[in-house]
């Protein structure tokens, strides 16, 4: 698979390669309305290691989707306009759920970059993000983590 | 097992009313695995986990606001590190994530990243090179994240002992210090049976 390095000074950051992603909006939450109008584009003053495939975002996306977060397809989510790389995304997710790094080693996407990603396509009403409520696991779950690797050979 | 949907929630997804609910996903728990260069963390991930070690790519952000200069505008200095992980099913509802620390350190940012929600660390050692381990011991200290530290025996040489690693390291007492083989499965999952042990003492704690 080849997917764009955005570490590579050398990958297409020509405008126009992906219009419907330029510039989104700087939050991960908000994505680009796959419906509406183009988002106007704004001239980004971040220019550390732009990420192409982000529209320029660098924040790393939703703290709250974290590495092993598991992600799964909305039940009838209406079909919707997708780069390569978010139907990359949403094509991995229709088997069975998966986590957030499942998705970004698979992918050869940069954690950060599925991680804004999988906020966009959460936004757009295609993926399901499954977060924990609490941050720390309970004294029960651990128990069956236990006697789950107890069980093992 | 009974699914328990309050920990493990569906949030922000746009959602047509009367859509259908979301699928059932597992809840995810993870441990890390860190150490020093070439110690023997991706063989430890491989040895426990039902899938090849997968890699990950993360943009690590070193913040260094704070120490260096406190107040000063933010210097963010971005690399680009692998990250090695691996799965463990336990059942239906829950899956265990055993990530492997890069041996870059400094990325503070992403440790704290990793870190998050974690149950506990293994912190694996080599005895020819201890002080390799130094790092991801202060941090996990810091962290109040329980851990333990497994020296990794390498076919059964040992420069030192399992005490004199200890006296090596001055962690607390409560912190476990073992030995085992990072190549083979049964040794690898009695080492984070400690490391749960350790998880467990902290959840039990907490919650009185
Ligand atoms: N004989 C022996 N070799 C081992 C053992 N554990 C690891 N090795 C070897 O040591 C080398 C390094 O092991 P890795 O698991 O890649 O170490 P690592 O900590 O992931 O290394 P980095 O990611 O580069 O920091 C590999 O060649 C392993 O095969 C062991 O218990 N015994
Ligand atoms: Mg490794």
């Amino acid at each position: 698979m080849t997917y764009p390095d955005p570490d590579d000074p050398v990958a297409p950051a020509r405008p126009g390669v992906r219009p419907f992603l330029q510039s989104g909006p700087q939050h991960s939450t908000g994505g680009y309305t796959p419906t509406g109008e183009q988002p106007p584009v704004e001239s980004s003053t971040n220019t550390l290691r732009p990420f192409v495939i982000t529209s320029g975002r660098t924040d790393g996306g939703d703290p709250d989707i974290g590495m092993e977060t598991q992600v799964t397809l909305v039940p009838g989510a209406p079909p919707s306009r997708l780069s390569p790389e978010t139907r990359a995304i949403v094509a991995l997710c229709e088997e069975s759920p998966i986590s957030v790094a499942e998705i970004s080693a698979r992918l050869r996407l940069h954690l950060g970059v599925t991680r804004i990603l999988v906020g966009d396509l959460r936004a757009t009403g295609q993926l399901d993000v499954h977060v924990l409520d609490n941050d720390t696991p309970d004294p029960d779950t651990i128990m069956r983590v236990i006697r789950g690797l107890r069980s093992i050979s | 097992m009974d699914f328990d949907p309050s920990a493990n929630r569906v949030v922000g997804t746009a959602r047509i009313p009367g859509a259908p609910a979301p699928k059932k996903a597992p809840v995810p728990v993870k441990i890390i695995v860190a150490g020093g260069f070439g110690v023997g963390k991706t063989t430890t991930v491989g040895a426990i986990s039902e899938i090849s070690p997968l890699t990950t790519e993360a943009e690590m952000t070193s913040e260094s606001v704070g120490i260096d200069n406190p107040g000063q505008a933010t210097m963010k200095t971005g690399t680009t590190v692998a990250m090695d992980f691996g799965v463990l099913t336990i059942d239906q509802t829950l899956k265990l994530y055993i990530f492997g620390t890069p041996g870059q350190t400094r990325f503070a940012f992403m440790w704290d990243d990793l870190v998050k929600g974690a149950l506990g660390a293994l912190v694996v050692v080599d005895t020819n090179r201890i002080d390799d381990c130094y790092p991801a011991v202060d941090y996990f200290e810091r962290a109040g994240l329980p851990f333990v530290v497994g020296i990794n025996t390498f076919n059964g040489q040992m420069s030192y002992s399992v005490e004199e690693v200890r006296w090596a390291l001055a962690v607390r007492e409560d912190v476990p210090v073992i030995s085992f083989d990072a190549r083979f499965r049964a040794s690898v999952r009695d080492a984070l049976l400690v490391v749960l042990d350790q998880a467990l003492d902290k959840a039990i704690r907490m919650k009185s």
